[in-house]
C-alpha cells in the first residue's frame, strides 16, 4: 500500500515579541517592535504507512501541537513539505479536512447547547454522510462508547469522558482514513480513559490510520507499536515501542528476599545491592547478565523466599531520552 | 453546486441557533420585547429635544425619522446576521481556538462564522428600527414612484451590507491583535450614529471622511435626500442617491479580500 503521510524537513518558525518591560515597554514595543524567531519544529521527516497508529509524545513545548496543526491544514510550514494522500494540507483545505478526523482533547466541537444527537445531524450534513453509513457508523459508536444515555442530552450537561466520547464520535462519523487525536484521554478517569482506548483500537483494527498525541504514556503502551519522539522540535526517536525500551533504557531491577538474615547479598557479577525493608534491590543490565540464567543459579545457591524482577517504565526511558538529546533515531 | 451547499449548511447552523435560543418561549419573547422598548427610549428622547426646535438644519421631525428608522434598521438587522463576526464575540473565537475548529471541517470559514452566533434578541431593534421608519414615512408622505419603491429595499439590504462589512473588518484585525479594537467601534456603532443626523450639519473634514473613504454619505443620507425629494444642500451630482449599490459593492469586496488575507496570515502564523 501506499505511504498515506510523508513528512520532509518539515520546519516552522515563529515570530514573537520581545515584549519591553518598565514604564515605556509597551510604547517602544509599539514603535520599535523587536521580534525573536523560535524554530517550534526543526527539520523532521518522517513516513505513515495506512493503518499504522503512532504514538507522538514529547514534553510540553517539543513542538507536537505545532506538527499536528501543520499536518491538519491550521498553520503552514516555514519549510519542507507535507504530502497526506497526495494533498498538501494547507492548499484546498476544505477538500483535504473532508479526508480526515481531528480531536483536540482541550478544544470542542460540539455546539454547546443542543444535545449530542443534533450536533451529529449538523456534522452529517456538513461531510455530506450518506444515510447508511451514518445509521451503520452511530449504531457501532454508540456501542462502542456507550453514548445511549446522553445521546439526548445538551453538551453542556455532559461530564468531561462523555463529551470525549461524543467527540471521538463526532469525528469518525465521516469515516475518515486518517484520524488526529490530540490528548484525547486529558483530564479523564481511569474508565473512561479504558473506553477511549478501547474505541481508538477498535479504529485500528478497523483499519484508521491513528497519530496519537499524549502525555498520557500508558496510552502508547496500551496502544502503539510505533512511537515518534519529539523535543525541542526533532524527533529524538522513531520506531517500535519495545526497542525503544532496550535501547535507552539497559537497567532492569531485581527485588530478592533471602530466607536468612544477615547477608550482605553481594553476589558475584553484580554490583552491591541496596537494601530496602526485606529486600535487595540490584540493578542488572540484561545486554550483560542473563536474567533468566542469574534468577535459576540463584535459587539454587541461595534460599530465596521472594524474586521480582521490574522492567523500566516507559516514563523513565522517554524521561532519559530527554536528558540524553544526541541519541538519534536508529537508521 | 458550492453555492447551495454553503447556503444549505448555514441555515441549518442558524437554525440550530434559533432552537437553541427559543427553547424558553416567554423568556426569548420577553428579551426581545425589551431590547426593542430599550433602543426606542434612545430615539423618544431625541424626538422630544427636536420638537422644541421644529426643525434641524432645515430637516423636521419625521424627515430625521425616515433618517433614523433607516439606518436603524438595517444596523440592527446587520447586527443579527452578522452575531459571529461581532468583534466582541469573534476575539474570544480567535483566542480559545474555535477558530481552528472550524478550519478542519470542509465548509467555508465565512459560512461557520456568521453560522456560529445569532443574537436573536436584536431583532427588538429591528423592530424598534422598522416603528421608527414607520413613523416617518407616515408623517413625510413622500411622493412614492415605482422607483422609490423599488429602490427602498435596495438601499436597506446596501446598509446591512456596508455595514456587515464594517463588522468583518473590525473582526480582521484580531488576527494581529488578538484582543479586540475599541476604534473599531467608532466605524461600527459611530457609523450607524453618524448616519442617523442630516450629513451636512457635520464639519467639513468630517464629511471628507466620510465622503471619500468611508463613502457612508450615499448609504443613507443621498438616499433620503431622493426618497423625499429634499435638495441637496452639498450640490453633488443627481446621480449621487444611487451610488449606494456601489459602495454596497466596493465595502463588500475589501471585506472580503480583507477577512481572506486575514485568515491566510493566521494560518501562516497561528496564535
Amino acid at each position: 500500500m501506499e505511504t498515506i503521510v510523508q513528512v520532509r524537513h518539515l520546519t516552522k518558525d515563529f515570530r514573537v515579541l520581545h515584549r519591553n518591560a518598565g514604564k515605556w515597554g509597551a510604547w517602544n514595543d509599539f514603535f520599535h517592535p523587536q521580534y525573536r524567531t523560535i524554530r517550534a519544529v526543526d527539520g523532521i521527516s518522517f513516513d505513515i504507512q495506512p493503518g499504522e497508529l503512532i504514538g507522538y509524545i514529547g514534553p510540553n513545548g517539543a513542538g507536537k501541537s505545532t506538527t499536528i496543526k501543520m499536518l491538519t491544514g491550521l498553520l503552514v510550514p516555514t519549510g519542507g513539505e507535507i504530502l497526506v494522500k497526495g494533498m498538501i494540507p494547507w492548499k484546498d483545505r476544505r477538500k483535504y479536512v473532508a479526508n480526515i478526523g481531528v480531536v483536540f482533547g482541550q478544544r470542542r466541537t460540539l455546539w454547546w447547547d443542543l444535545p449530542v444527537i443534533d450536533s451529529l445531524e449538523v456534522l452529517k450534513a456538513i461531510y455530506r454522510i450518506p444515510d447508511s453509513l451514518f445509521n451503520h457508523n452511530l449504531g457501532m459508536f454508540r456501542k462502542i462508547l456507550d453514548l445511549d444515555s446522553f445521546l439526548e442530552s445538551p453538551v453542556r450537561s455532559l461530564s468531561l469522558g462523555q463529551r470525549m466520547r461524543a467527540e471521538l464520535c463526532a469525528a469518525f462519523l465521516h469515516n475518515p482514513a486518517l484520524l488526529f487525536l490530540d490528548e484525547p484521554t486529558i483530564g479523564l478517569d481511569v474508565v473512561a480513559k479504558e473506553r477511549i482506548r478501547e474505541f481508538i483500537r477498535h479504529l485500528h483494527r478497523e483499519g484508521t490510520t491513528i497519530l496519537l498525541t499524549t502525555h498520557d504514556l500508558t496510552d502508547v503502551e496500551r496502544l502503539c507499536e510505533r512511537v515518534m519522539v519529539l523535543d525541542w522540535g526533532k524527533i529524538l526517536y522513531d520506531g517500535n515501542l519495545q526497542e525503544l525500551t532496550s535501547r535507552f533504557e539497559g537497567v532492569n531491577e531485581m527485588r530478592v528476599s533471602f530466607a536468612e538474615n544477615g547477608e550482605d547479598g553481594l553476589l558475584e557479577g553484580l554490583e552491591p545491592p541496596v537494601r530496602e525493608g526485606r529486600y535487595y534491590v540490584y540493578r542488572i543490565d540484561p545486554r550483560k547478565v542473563s536474567i533468566p540464567d542469574l534468577v535459576s543459579s540463584l535459587y539454587r545457591t541461595h534460599p530465596v523466599v521472594d524474586l521480582e524482577i521490574r522492567k523500566p517504565k516507559l516514563e523513565d526511558t522517554i524521561r532519559k531520552i530527554y536528558e540524553n538529546k544526541s541519541l538519534n533515531t536508529p537508521d | 453546486m458550492i453555492v447551495i451547499y454553503s447556503i444549505k449548511i448555514l441555515w441549518l447552523l442558524l437554525k440550530t441557533q434559533i432552537r437553541s435560543q427559543t427553547q424558553y418561549r416567554l423568556s426569548f419573547l420577553a428579551d426581545v420585547f425589551t431590547t426593542a422598548i430599550f433602543s426606542s427610549i434612545y430615539f423618544l428622547a431625541f424626538a422630544l429635544i427636536l420638537q422644541r426646535f421644529e426643525t434641524v438644519a432645515g430637516w423636521t421631525l419625521g424627515e430625521i425619522a425616515f433618517l433614523v428608522g433607516m439606518t436603524e434598521t438595517s444596523f440592527a438587522f446587520m447586527d443579527l446576521l452578522f452575531s459571529g463576526f461581532d468583534p466582541d464575540s469573534f476575539s474570544p473565537m480567535v483566542r480559545m481556538g474555535s477558530l481552528d475548529q472550524f478550519m478542519v471541517r470542509p465548509v467555508s470559514l465565512t459560512i461557520q462564522v456568521l453560522g456560529s452566533r445569532l443574537i436573536l434578541r436584536r431583532l427588538g431593534r429591528v423592530l424598534e428600527g422598522l416603528a421608527v421608519l414607520a413613523f416617518g414615512i407616515v408623517t413625510t408622505q413622500p411622493d412614492w414612484t415605482w422607483l422609490k419603491t423599488f429602490y427602498l429595499p435596495v438601499v436597506l439590504v446596501c446598509q446591512v451590507i456596508c455595514m456587515g462589512s464594517i463588522f468583518m473588518m473590525g473582526s480582521t484585525i484580531t488576527f494581529w491583535t488578538v484582543e479586540r479594537i475599541e476604534a473599531v467601534n467608532i466605524l461600527t456603532y459611530g457609523g450607524n450614529e453618524l448616519m442617523s443626523y442630516p450629513m451636512n450639519i457635520y464639519p467639513r473634514w468630517l464629511l471628507f471622511i466620510f465622503t471619500y473613504f468611508v463613502p457612508f454619505i450615499f448609504v443613507n443620507f443621498y438616499p433620503t435626500l431622493y426618497f423625499l425629494d429634499k435638495p441637496d444642500p452639498l450640490n453633488f451630482p443627481v446621480f449621487a442617491p444611487f451610488l449606494t449599490p456601489l459602495v454596497a459593492i466596493g465595502m463588500a469586496l475589501a471585506a472580503y479580500w480583507f477577512w481572506g488575507y486575514g485568515l491566510r496570515h493566521y494560518q501562516s502564523t497561528g496564535t
